[in-house]
């Protein structure tokens, strides 16, 4: 499946390091640690995830913000990933980005027509009413109009900062762009609104989305694909519906369990099942063995000893785990998990 | 990590605007002196009635007269003169020193700081060196080397200032560069160079500016002490610095030397500085513009008619511990009109009862929780309503008696534990400190309940973790810490702000099951403020939504759920990212929350509603018994539960 795909990763290892006394290099600390995944062109990959568990990263990594410390990143013909984060401009051009906080994300010094021109500016000779005319087509792509071109960011609400931003990720008909939390930052009813303009743009332009948030069950909504991460290592991925309906790995299913629902006699019911937990200690686990181990409630010997690695799961995809280690179909422990 | 908008209105805008119109006359004055000073620099040979360098010893030391305006000095030459043509020498000197100062400072200070590495070490590190020797001797080494004069000594000058722009640009684009548009101008592909002049320069001139203007004020004086000292301006030449030392010389026999060279500095100064915060003002983030005017302005003095209704007022409940009565907070605008913030807000809380107060932002429900304890900021004002907590108005008691409510009846934990939670301490001194102060126990015995409250709000090893920091531990550690302080005097209510929303999912389930566990066993009334439907459906007795500043309905958990009944709630519910399992279009409400200011003048929700008639032109009053809705098409409309 990594032949057709659009963005293509495999054991992709971000690591970060802190700074000793003198300003060296200090302790090395991976945030992704051999990672997985491959996106088709127009199709939106769900990318899910903790804090801390490296989806951020992993998004920085495809768009060049910091360098991969291993494997490769295939995007068309380049791999990204041997580049560094020095991008010829035709694929940076090709790869842009909506981030989170629509606070932070636009420059508070321009107007509405530079932050959504700056691509041209960067990337093309366009004339400067070119450019113009440009600007307000990406504005009405985002239901803003041409009114709002010569104001500020702070003029506007969340939801109409974040429309700014999709327009300027749209200038340059991008094959790509990467979302990381686009609408989490953002009143709930405004959302919606947000996540509705993604999806029919997406269709429209055929753009492919990596799509980083925390939320499963939005993610579920707009995207082909889910990869679930925990710990920098990739433990589940497949088709959003399996996923999001058949969690396969136990953290998945923890994941969604722990997502409150807005019937309080489900809740009442989930916490009966339930009793308080005290605090975990925060994991400092050997580097070997999986990474879910200390809070899996079906924990084995061999998982202390060796990191799982991806098994097929009915339905599609696959999950980092031992209890799909049997053949589709006849795995008991899978019963179990399904029946707990 | 979710983050979610702050729910504190934009009082700051309206408060800065006033005082930029109030200072507009003096702002002409300040370039009305600057204009003067350039003319009288340009033209001083054809204005000024003398020549300032002739002596006429016989009529030294002269005061004002019809002849000679300012007087005369110690070698009888015109006063007015000479200060006019000091003004020459005060524009080259400010001009001069300042811009090679900005040249030489900024972009070494903006290059350091964006690329950091050992150009950053080496660079500051001669700055340290610079800067370590008195300002003074740098100006005389680098004079020795290039000669006197005043050119020369200009450069000294800008040399030396440059080193506190260089300084200062590094600190702001070390900071800069961190922002996400920074992020987003390196994904569009923007060079180095195009990052730090087109994007960051912008959005970093307003310190740069004012540091301008404290360097021209510096210049001015600088000049004058060299000159002083001989290495500036050579006698017999006309310099405000010169001025002044002839007349520290005279000053037993001549005061009013001192006068016109002093004011002439003071006011040249105090012109650049204002001028300076008005380009400042103009300048990428220092421009402000006032809440939007284009939405229906509701009409703020009939608002202020409706007074509370007894149909408003929540039934009294057994138990009471918190009852809040017509509460109303406003802001000061600018042209000093009391813009409401929340208006005519009631609820009742009872003993081991939680209630839910949940909207978006904008809708008033943590300035409710602030309100409640009297920790709003200044600018705001709780103009009407009772606040009555264990039977006692806290309107009515004076500030002291207040304090000893917090901490004691009343406590608060915060969004985002890692900021709420002081780093400079251990977390077991903070929660220790409270139970000192406010329980009078020993230190030992402090520490004791310290690390029994660490251990009952489930932290593993609370001994060994009550030494720890703040930063040593993660997010819903944290936040156990500030629930345990918050109990530690064993409050009778605990305002809780968002108080899972910075935490992830599953730390957040943890946190709502410690809450449920602890209100059973120690009986606190919870009022739990969030954004979240679905966190308010697990953990609350009751919910109470609010929309731009009111509240809209107040239901028990599970009818809220089942049978909402006012538009907004069903608009909420079915947005919620749980609430449809489907592909796009999603539900939406359309449009978004309006700002303080612009809400509508009937129904504040009415136009996003789907349901709008003529009557809900008017305001609409809270109504009903058990469950309260402010819907005048409440009784007739069937809204569906989401899903």
């Amino acid at each position: 499946m990594s032949d057709d795909a659009l963005l293509d990763i495999r054991d992709l290892r971000v690591t970060y390091w802190g700074k000793s006394l003198l300003g060296f290099r200090g302790k090395a600390f991976d945030a992704v640690k051999g990672a997985n995944l491959s996106i088709r062109p127009g199709q939106t990959l769900g990318l899910v995830g903790e804090s801390g568990s490296g989806k951020s990263s992993i998004a920085n990594a495809v768009l060049g913000l910091v360098p991969a410390n291993g494997g490769t990143i295939r995007f068309g013909d380049v791999d990204l990933a041997a580049m560094k984060t020095r991008y010829p401009p035709d694929v940076r051009g090709q790869i842009q980005a909506v981030f989170q906080d629509p606070y932070s994300s636009l420059n508070p010094s321009m107007t509405v027509e530079d932050i959504v021109t700056e691509p041209l500016r960067v990337h093309t000779t366009m004339s400067r009413a070119e450019r113009r005319t440009r600007a307000v087509e990406l504005l009405g792509l985002v239901s803003l109009s041409e009114e709002h071109l010569e104001r500020h960011p702070h003029q506007f609400s969340g939801g109409q900062r974040q429309r700014i931003a999709i327009a300027s990720a749209l200038a340059l008909a991008p094959k790509l762009i990467v979302l990381d939390e686009p609408v989490s930052a953002l009143d709930v009813s405004t959302q919606n609104q947000i996540i509705n303009l993604l999806y029919e743009r997406r269709d429209e332009l055929g753009i492919a989305y990596l799509l980083i948030a925390h939320d499963l069950a939005l993610v579920h909504h707009i995207s082909d694909r889910i990869a679930v991460m925990y710990l920098g290592h990739i433990v589940e991925e497949g088709p959003s519906d399996r996923v999001y309906r058949a969690p396969a790995h136990p953290y998945t299913r923890a994941l969604l369990d722990a997502v409150p629902v807005l019937d309080p006699d489900a809740q009442r019911r989930r916490r009966a099942s339930r009793k308080a937990a005290p605090a975990r200690e925060t994991p400092r686990l050997a580097a070997q063995g999986c990474p879910y181990r200390n809070r899996c409630p079906f924990a084995m010997p061999r998982c202390e000893a060796q990191l799982p690695p991806d098994y097929p799961v009915d339905g599609g995809g696959t999950a980092a785990c031992f209890l799909f280690e049997a053949p589709a179909g006849q795995g008991s422990a899978r019963l179990r998990l399904v029946q707990a | 990590m979710k983050t979610v908008p702050s729910d504190g209105p934009a009082a700051a805008p309206s408060r800065r605007r006033r005082g930029a119109s109030g200072s507009a006359a003096i702002v002409v004055v300040a370039g009305a002196i600057l204009a003067l000073l350039v003319f009288l620099a340009l033209f001083a040979d054809l204005v000024s009635p003398y020549d300032p360098l002739r002596q006429n010893l016989i009529a030294s030391l002269q005061w004002p007269s019809a002849a000679h305006w300012l007087g005369t000095d110690d070698l009888g030459r015109d006063v007015l003169s000479r200060l006019i043509h000091g003004c020459r020498i005060a524009v080259i000197a400010a001009g001069e020193a300042t811009t090679i100062a900005i040249l030489i400072g900024v972009p070494i200070g903006l290059f350091i700081g964006y690329r950091g590495g050992w150009w950053d070490w080496v660079v500051m590190r001669v700055v340290e060196a610079v800067v370590s020797i008195p300002g003074i001797m740098v100006a005389i080494v680098i004079l020795a080397l290039l000669g006197t004069g005043l050119h020369k000594a200009m450069i000294a000058l800008g040399i030396l200032f440059s080193t506190s722009f260089l300084r200062l640009a590094r600190g702001v684009v070390l900071a800069e560069r961190e922002e996400v548009y920074v992020r987003s101008a390196r994904v569009v592909g923007a060079s180095g160079g195009r990052i730090l002049l087109g994007h960051i320069l912008p959005n970093i001139a307003p310190p740069l500016i004012v540091q301008t203007t404290l360097t021209v004020g510096a210049v001015l004086l600088a000049e004058a002490g060299l000159s002083f000292i001989g290495l500036g301006v050579q006698p017999p030449d006309a310099s405000w610095g010169t001025m002044l030392s002839t007349a520290a010389a005279f000053m037993d026999l001549h005061w009013f030397l001192a006068i016109p060279p002093g004011i002439a500095i003071i006011l040249t100064v105090l012109s650049i500085n204002l001028i300076g915060d008005v380009i400042r003002d103009g300048v990428g983030r220092g421009i402000t513009v006032a809440a939007r005017q284009d939405a229906p302005v509701a009409s703020f003095a009939a608002l202020a008619d409706v007074a509370p209704s007894a149909a408003a007022l929540p039934p009294p409940r057994p138990d009471e511990v918190l009852r809040v009565e017509g509460l109303r907070v406003t802001v000061s605008t600018a042209d000093g009109g009391e813009l409401p913030l929340i208006s005519d807000l009631s609820l009742s809380i009872s003993k081991g009862e939680t209630l839910g107060l949940v909207g978006e932002s904008g809708s008033g429900k943590t300035l409710t929780g602030l309100a409640i304890l009297g920790l709003t900021s200044v600018a705001l004002r709780t103009t009407h309503g009772s606040i009555v907590l264990n039977g006692r108005d806290l309107r009515t008691l004076p500030r002291r008696r207040i304090e000893e409510v917090r901490g004691n009846e009343v406590a608060m934990v915060f969004q985002d534990p890692t900021t709420s939670l002081n780093p400079a301490f251990t977390v077991g001194s903070q929660i220790a400190e409270v139970l000192r102060a406010k329980h009078g126990l020993s230190k030992s015995a402090a520490w004791a309940r310290t690390v029994e409250l660490i251990d009952r709000v489930g932290i593993p090893r609370p001994g060994e973790r009550a030494r720890a920091f703040p930063h040593e531990l993660s997010g819903g550690m944290a936040q156990r810490i500030a629930i345990a302080r918050a109990l530690s005097c064993n409050p009778s209510l605990l305002i809780a702000d968002e108080p899972t929303t910075a935490l992830d999912v599953t730390v957040q389930q943890e946190i709502l099951d410690l809450f449920r566990d602890l209100q059973a066993e120690f009986g606190m009334a919870i009022l739990f403020v969030t954004h979240d439907l679905a966190v308010a459906a697990d953990i609350c007795d009751r919910i109470s939504v609010m929309y731009a500043g009111e509240m809209v309905e107040m239901a028990e958990v599970d009818a809220l759920f089942a049978r909402p009944r006012h538009p907004y709630t069903r608009g909420l519910l079915s947005a919620m990212p749980h609430a449809s399992d489907r592909k796009p279009p999603l539900p939406t409400i359309r449009g978004s929350v309006p700002r303080p200011g612009t809400w509508p003048a009937g129904c504040r929700f009415s136009n996003r509603c789907d349901f709008k008639v003529a009557a809900c032109e008017r305001r609409i009053p809270l109504t009903g018994t058990d469950r309260l809705v402010r819907c005048i098409r409440a009784d007739e409309l069937v809204l569906e539960a989401a899903q």
